[in-house]
């Protein structure tokens, strides 16, 4: 039986409760949560004992697996906790906000024992992983050019409000494109330079749309977009790489198999229409149980901590660009 | 009745050009001169008209003549129409450099001719319905701008550095630039670009991918790769995506198309329905030579965007942007 604790019980950390609570062989123990609502909530829907400090849940003995989702500027301070305590560790993309913490992370849990993973859950999404083995099987040939697109839908509010902090998230970037980041070092192997763009500075508006230019070790050029709107839209993402030979490509939103248009009510205009795309197992669903069973079986996750660093660190030298206004060489 | 010649059938858009001088009842295509003459004679039989052996002797019956030689030649045939005091519709890009673009428009202006640039996607019926939108300040104030214009390999005098100057690069970024200095007024104050040569196997950049910044610090990106493979369902595309305080507007200059499947063909392709852009290029450059009014796309228009491309190549050989202005 792996015991687990969530910190964070905002939308991911609500979201890995759900999903370890249907896994065999796993027990939800604990909740950690600084707002007290949060942690009824938690008690009420889960039964599970609760925490205010992340700390203290780290500390409890008989948590096996620490699950963070918390706002990104506190995975650093969290992930030393359960690192030196030799926990199993389960963090939220991206993984922490600044290089430092990229070297102090990857220092410490070169003696960690036990397993480490990261939710980039990009890479359990069936049609991303189609699409790479597509790629690996030859279909397009040798591939050249890469284009992601991430948004569409509302400028995202959390706990006080964190996405809209640059300093504590990051921005589109380093929050959402990263995403693609992560995938496209899946498919095409390490980065060899950034270049990158953002409306940030540009509007008081609540939104940014930022993009990212990649140079691969193998000659790919990537070109990744992240949008963070202001005005009520549908999240979409989109994916083509092309190559010598051919194209593989999806529109999320030409992919939904199921379209229901909800008649408004008499004399009303707005009728909404909700795509919906069905999976029996969710990407969140899997990558969790990848997790569990990377400890049960020894293993390591599909997501490993050396991807992550990589990934973070491609996205913070976009941050860099940004505020440089040149490329970065890694 | 407007007089035109076409020097050159080089480009494949001089057919597409002919075809709408022959349908413009104000206009009438005189003659076509060709360094090539078989291909020019040829050409001349499919429309019409006369061929010409002496450029000279076309140009002394003319009112206007229409450029489509190998990019490097605009030049030489700009200078020469000039000389003969006959206004100039040139194919893009301008040029193949800064410095012949400039000499070309220096010389329009000393002869008093007038010189217009082909970029016919602004006369693109989405695309001017989106310029209108804009100008009706559909999404607030602009913050971001993505453009595609990505197509198959061309092949032919367009993967010859010397002829074309520059491969996808140049070819396919001029008229997302183009469109996107018309649509703003504004003008791209720096370039950052990754290119190489990736897809095929071709002596001449296939593939890239700009990164520009506009005036008031909003960011543009423009692919131009000739990453549409053999197999794709039509030559390319030309698309635009532009963000701002109050909306989104994306426009696929080519959506107005039929979705075909024909046995024979084994792919599936599209075949536009949408009104034709390059008719009302001419058109509209037929109507400036009979009314005697300033051409809608300058020389200098010409110049900026194609200082974008050449730009695009200087960025990519330092690996660090490049500032124009």
């Amino acid at each position: 039986m792996i015991r687990v604790g969530v910190i964070g019980y905002g939308t991911m950390g609500q979201l890995h409760s759900a999903n370890l609570k249907k896994l065999p062989g796993v027990e939800l123990a604990a909740v950690a949560d600084l707002d007290a609502e949060r942690r009824r909530q938690a008690e009420a829907a889960l039964g599970v004992k609760t925490y205010e400090q992340g700390e203290e849940l780290i500390s409890d003995p008989h948590i096996d697996l620490v699950a963070i989702a918390v706002p990104t500027d506190g995975h650093g301070a969290l992930l030393k906790r359960a690192v030196e305590l030799d926990k199993h560790v389960f963090c939220e993309k991206p993984l922490v906000r600044t290089k430092a913490e990229c070297r102090m992370v990857e220092k410490l849990a070169a003696k960690s024992t036990k397993k480490i993973g990261v939710g980039h859950v990009v890479r359990f999404s069936p049609e991303y992983a189609a699409a790479r083995e597509k790629v690996l099987a030859g279909s397009i040939g040798r591939p050249a050019v890469a284009r992601t697109f991430r948004g569409g839908s509302m400028f995202p509010l959390g706990w006080q409000d964190w996405y809209a902090d640059f300093d504590r998230s990051g921005g589109v970037i380093l929050d959402l494109a990263i995403h693609d980041i992560d995938y496209l070092r899946w498919c095409f192997g390490e980065v060899t330079r950034v270049y990158a763009k953002s409306t940030k500075g540009l509007t008081d508006e609540r939104m940014e749309h930022a993009f990212v230019i990649l140079r691969f070790e193998n000659g790919v050029i990537a070109h990744v977009e992240g949008n963070w709107a202001n005005y009520q839209g549908q999240f979409y993402t989109t994916l083509e790489m092309a190559g010598s030979k051919g194209i593989v490509s999806f529109d999320t939103r030409h992919t939904a198999p199921i379209l229901y248009t909800k008649a408004g009510a008499q004399g009303e205009q707005a009728n909404v229409t909700l795509p919906e795309s069905p999976a029996l197992v969710s990407p969140y669903e899997a990558e969790i149980a990848d997790m569990i069973a990377a400890i049960q079986e020894g293993r390591d996750p599909k997501v490993t901590l050396k991807d992550a660093l990589a990934t973070t660190r491609v996205a913070l030298a976009a941050l860099e660009s940004l505020e440089t206004g040149q490329a970065v060489n890694l | 009745m407007v007089r035109i010649g076409i020097i050159s059938l080089a480009h494949m858009h001089a057919y597409s050009y002919a075809s709408a001088v022959n349908r413009l009842p104000n206009a009438r295509l005189v003659g076509i001169y060709d360094e090539n003459p078989e291909r020019g004679k040829k050409g001349a039989a499919q429309f019409e008209t006369q061929f010409f052996q002496d450029p000279e002797e076309l140009l002394e019956n003319v009112d206007a003549v229409i450029i489509c030689s190998e990019n490097s030649f605009h030049r030489k045939w700009t200078e020469l129409a000039a000389k003969h005091g006959k206004d100039i519709l040139c194919e893009k890009p301008i040029a193949t450099t800064v410095e012949d673009a400039q000499a070309m428009i220096k010389a329009c202006e000393e002869a008093q001719v007038r010189l217009q640039i082909a970029f016919p996607v602004r006369f693109s019926t989405p695309i001017m319905r989106v310029k209108a939108m804009l100008d009706e300040g559909a999404i607030g104030e602009l913050l971001a701008v993505r453009g595609t214009n990505r197509g198959q390999m061309p092949g032919g005098w367009f993967i010859d550095k010397e002829l074309a100057g520059g491969g996808a690069v140049l070819d396919h970024t001029v008229h997302v630039v183009d469109v996107v200095r018309w649509f703003t007024g504004k003008e791209v104050v720096s370039v950052y670009a990754e290119v190489d040569t990736l897809l095929h196997d071709v002596d001449i950049d296939d593939c890239g991918m700009l990164c520009l910044e506009l005036e008031g610090g909003i960011p543009f990106t423009q692919d131009p790769s000739w990453s549409r493979p053999k197999s794709f369902h039509t030559w390319g595309d030309v698309t635009l995506e532009l963000v701002g305080t109050k909306g989104t507007i994306y426009v696929d200059a080519m959506a107005q198309s039929l979705t075909a499947y024909h046995d024979g063909a084994g792919k599936m392709v599209t075949q536009p329905y949408t009104e034709d852009m390059d008719l009302a290029l001419i058109a509209d450059f037929v109507d400036m030579v009979e009314t005697g009014r300033s051409p809608s796309i300058t020389g200098f228009d010409g110049l900026q965007a194609m200082a974008v491309g050449l730009a695009a190549y200087e960025s990519a050989k330092r690996g660090q942007p490049v500032l124009l202005r």
